[in-house]
């Protein structure tokens, strides 16, 4: 009886076991997804990798490193299933790390393409969300790149490089996204990627053969949503505005003008900012707190960077022009789009949520009257190797 | 359970009636030479290697002696210088000569006068004559007596003390056991000059008659334990014990668990340091395999370097021996594991580089596995077996043919050679044998489990399989003593090594009664002398 009841639990063992097991080369994995909206039907696009054309051995045969499988259904998870019909293996989202939407499923509304990325188990929602501009996403996912063989990895580092050094993308990976969507006194702002170049030809090996690419995938431009519709785009400058107020940068460099003529350009190393909210005499304000550190990184002009007073010069001039930057930058959310990105409702809800209340019903219209207070500190550290610049002595 | 039970009874059964039957022949020695001569050449089939030579002492020649002796373990030099000569050559013309006639008591005087040489005792019975004659001794017989004399002179051609060839250091003592009982208790004797080290020696097997010694530092080592050490040996009922693994086999506490709750080795150094803090070392002659009992899971990953080199290193090193169990435990299931079922677990850049490696190998992953790890199982037992000659030969075939054509020729992802060698590396780490054996048998297990179920499988083999390690006890200890249960004190010598001058204390699980080591680590700190002494 013992013995058959021991045979019996090993047998459960192995019988039982095993049902979810997929070995690796049965796993078709997809880097990048993109979701198209045509006539009433989704259809989405997975950039599925080809190992073997990725791998370090040489046995590669010169075919592209990733494939793209296209499907449309009534809803993503059918056009997802639907794939299989093409695809020699099941597509495995477990990595994705981009997602690309295009622009006018964007402008209709993209919380209903969300929910089976957060639902789904084996995805982790921490991949970058990107809004396709003037183009569809299948377009994007059907370019090849240069450097980096899968594009999905291209549009994942670029994305994480330009916001780290440049701070005029927002990489928002879909839980912030979801958070946004969800937060009352907050919109959502994605970059947008755009196709630059012949599209035709983009998805041909000779793409990455010649020296400047026929086709180019490029980030640029924020998108604007109001609810979880796309209401507009922000232009470089008002991106990188953006990126001021909600403390999104992490290293920058910016040309300002010289006191007398020229351009100088700062570094900007370590910087902070701060929304905070306040009611002063029944009125909304926001003040904005910004501390910045950084470093002479170019010189065009006659000027003595050994005096001191020069120093304090260039970071005055540096702090009028952030705060021009953000007062242009909310001036063009209030007036085009009316959509409150930077999260001052949410400070003020944090500073006085009894009369946020009573305000959020009303919110769209109050966000036009907030005063917006900008408390900007620039330090420059350090001016380079040099001392002053050698244009100088040239001119001389 | 009850299939184990019935085994072992049959067993006993079978061993008790070969007790009878060796005490039934009239067992004393008779009076007559000549009939004890006959005796003795008819119980041994007059085996050629028995010599023995009939010789006649005393005035005149007038008594009639035999010399017995084994050809081959006895020192015939000494037997013809020391023996021979001085009762045929030496006492001619002596005082003595007169008393070696009948009437005297003829033994009495060879024994007092005459024999030069160590070790002499009396004999009365023909087991004892059989005993000591095999065993190498000289047996001298007297016609007339029904008595006789063994003269201990054993002498064999044996292997010297050479390097140990498991549990090698770059630090310590060379020397190693060898197959003499007697050597091996001189080079532990070499270590420690304390009267308290005791000794006790037992014959263990019906047949083989082996000698078997059990050294303790009375005072240090538990009773309880040393009496039950006893107690298991004087169990064992055998024809024959031919390696000390015979007589673990008989006293371990747990047949069937894939660990070892023995520990063996064959380096004095061990054994002594086992002695110090109250452990038993059993010795069986004939194998330069000492066993130390009780023996802990910790036991199994110390070397004695630890306590040679600096602290640091050493207890690094116990950390990397460690981690290299768990590795040599684990790898390949966790490999298997992790790409069958949680391939999210995989960063990217390696997901996509092990598919590619996958791409067209024709098994799964886990066949893959079992594979390459039973390919490595027969290239290692190949490697112990085969003469020593073919080695290269082996190592050639093994290295290219499994390892670099199994990978181009696609049958074998190179991802799993990786995982295999790594895993057949970190086995060889152990300091001790035993350890990596059980470690061999579970890795198939882990390996079954985590095909069948990925890492849950694994964590419920891990979860059973340390509720096991922590339900084990060697020889009345906690085998997972000092973690399990803990012990602060003892964690001293376990997952780290600490300075020499902090190991105060004994274990205490081990020893309960005589737990202090050394002067207080307080003053036994070394430091610079402080200025007032040095100005005096």
């Amino acid at each position: 009886m013992k013995k058959s009841l021991v045979v019996l639990l090993i047998l459960t063992l192995f019988l039982s076991g095993c049902w979810d097991r997929r070995e690796l080369n049965e796993l078709g994995i997809a880097m990048a997804l993109g979701i198209d909206k045509s006539e009433g039907k989704y259809l989405v696009s997975a950039q599925v990798v080809v190992p073997s054309e990725v791998s370090m051995k040489t046995n590669s045969q010169g075919r592209s490193a990733v494939t793209l499988f296209q499907a449309s259904g009534e809803s993503i998870y059918e056009a997802f299933r639907k794939m299989t019909k093409n695809s020699p293996r099941k597509i495995y989202p477990g990595h994705l790390l981009i997602l690309v939407i295009s622009e006018d499923l964007a402008k209709e509304g993209i919380a209903e393409s969300l929910d089976l990325l957060s639902r789904d188990w084996e995805l982790r929602p921490d991949f970058y969300v990107v809004v396709a501009k003037n183009t569809t996403a299948s377009e994007v996912l059907n370019v090849n790149t240069p450097i980096e063989s899968i594009p999905a990895n291209k549009m994942y580092n670029t994305l994480q490089v330009s916001e780290r050094n440049w701070a005029g993308t927002k990489g928002m990976i879909l839980d912030e996204l979801i958070k946004d969507l969800l937060a009352d006194g907050k919109e959502a702002v994605l970059t947008g990627i755009e196709v630059i170049g012949d599209k035709e030809s983009g998805s041909s090996k000779q793409n990455v053969e010649t020296i400047t690419s026929a086709a180019e995938i490029k980030y640029d431009h924020l998108a604007v949503f109001k609810g979880d519709r796309l209401v507009g785009w922000l232009n470089e400058e008002e991106s990188r505005g953006y990126a001021d107020i909600t403390n999104s940068v992490k290293s920058t460099v910016t040309a300002i003008p010289c006191p007398q003529k020229g351009k100088i350009t700062l570094n900007i190393l370590h910087y902070n900012s701060k929304v905070t909210g306040a009611i002063k005499k029944g009125k909304p304000e926001v003040n904005i707190k910004i501390q910045a550190e950084g470093d002479v990184g170019e010189v065009q002009c006659p000027i003595d960077l050994t005096k001191p007073k020069t120093i304090d010069e260039l970071e005055k001039i540096y702090e009028k022009e952030v705060e021009e930057i953000i007062h242009r930058t909310v001036d063009t959310l209030r007036n085009q789009f009316n959509s409150d990105i930077f999260g001052f409702g949410d400070a003020i809800s944090r500073s006085n949520p009894k009369v946020w209340d009573k305000m959020k019903e009303h919110w769209d219209e109050k966000f036009s009257e907030v005063t917006v207070n900008t408390q900007i500190d620039v330090k420059i550290r350090r001016i380079g190797t040099v001392n002053n610049s050698f244009l100088e002595k040239i001119k001389d | 359970m009850g299939f184990f039970k019935k085994k072992t009874n049959t067993k006993e059964q079978s061993t008790s009636p070969s007790q009878t039957k060796e005490t039934s022949s009239p067992n004393d020695l008779k009076t007559s030479l000549q009939d004890n001569i006959q005796f003795v050449k008819d119980s041994l089939g007059e085996s050629s290697d028995i010599v023995i030579r009939e010789i006649r002492i005393g005035q005149g020649g007038s008594v009639k002696a035999g010399i017995f002796y084994t050809d081959g373990l006895t020192d015939t030099p000494s037997l013809q210088n020391f023996i021979m000569e001085s009762l045929m050559l030496d006492i001619k013309g002596t005082g003595l000569e007169k008393k070696l006639t009948p009437g005297h008591n003829i033994l009495t005087a060879l024994k007092d006068f005459a024999m030069t040489v160590g070790e002499i005792k009396d004999l009365t019975n023909f087991d004892d004559l059989f005993t000591s004659l095999l065993s190498g001794d000289t047996i001298l017989l007297i016609d007339g007596y029904s008595e006789g004399l063994v003269i201990g002179n054993k002498h064999w051609v044996e292997r010297g003390i050479t390097e140990p060839a498991s549990q090698t250091v770059v630090r310590g003592p060379r020397e190693g056991f060898s197959e003499n009982l007697r050597v091996n208790t001189a080079l532990i004797r070499r270590k420690i000059k304390d009267p308290n080290l005791w000794m006790e020696s037992k014959v263990i097997g019906t047949r083989t008659k082996t000698n078997v010694s059990l050294m303790y530092i009375h005072g240090v080592a538990n009773d309880k334990i040393v009496n039950e050490v006893r107690l298991r040996l004087d169990r064992i009922d055998i024809d024959g014990i031919l390696e000390s693994g015979n007589i673990e086999g008989f006293i371990e506490d747990s047949t069937y668990s894939p660990f070892p709750t023995v520990f063996n080795t064959e380096r004095p150094d061990i054994v002594a340091a086992a002695l110090l803090e109250g452990r038993i070392a059993i010795l069986v002659d004939g194998t330069p395999f000492v066993l130390i009992v009780p023996a802990l899971f910790v036991q199994f990953f110390q070397s004695p370097e630890d306590y040679y080199v600096h602290t640091g290193i050493g207890s690094l090193i116990r950390l990397l021996r460690f981690f290299s169990f768990v590795i040599a435990l684990l790898a390949p299931a966790l490999f298997v594991a992790i790409t069958t079922f949680h391939q999210v677990m995989l960063p990217p850049a390696l997901l996509i580089s092990l598919t590619a490696q996958r791409e067209g190998v024709p098994f799964p992953a886990f066949v893959e596995a079992i594979i390459m790890e039973v390919t490595f199982e027969i290239l290692r037992e190949a490697g112990i077996r085969m003469p020593r000659s073919i080695g290269s030969a082996m190592s050639i075939v093994g290295a290219f043919v499994i390892g670099t054509a199994a990978v181009e020729a696609g049958i074998i992802s190179a991802a799993m050679v990786i995982v295999v060698s790594i895993t057949a590396i970190s086995s060889f780490v152990s300091p001790t044998y035993n350890m990596a054996i059980s470690v061999r048998i579970l890795r198939f297990v882990f390996m079954g489990l985590a095909a069948s179920f990925g890492l849950y499988g694994l964590a419920i083999g891990l979860v059973a399989m340390i509720l096991h390690l922590c339900s084990l006890r060697s020889f009345g200890i906690p085998y997972m003593a000092p973690f399990a249960p803990f012990n602060v004190s003892d964690q001293k010598d376990t997952l780290i090594v600490v300075p020499i001058w902090k190991m105060f204390t004994r274990p205490r699980l081990i020893n309960q009664t005589n737990v202090v080591r050394q002067q207080d680590p307080a003053s036994a700190k070394p430091q610079p002398p402080k200025n007032e002494e040095t100005r005096e």
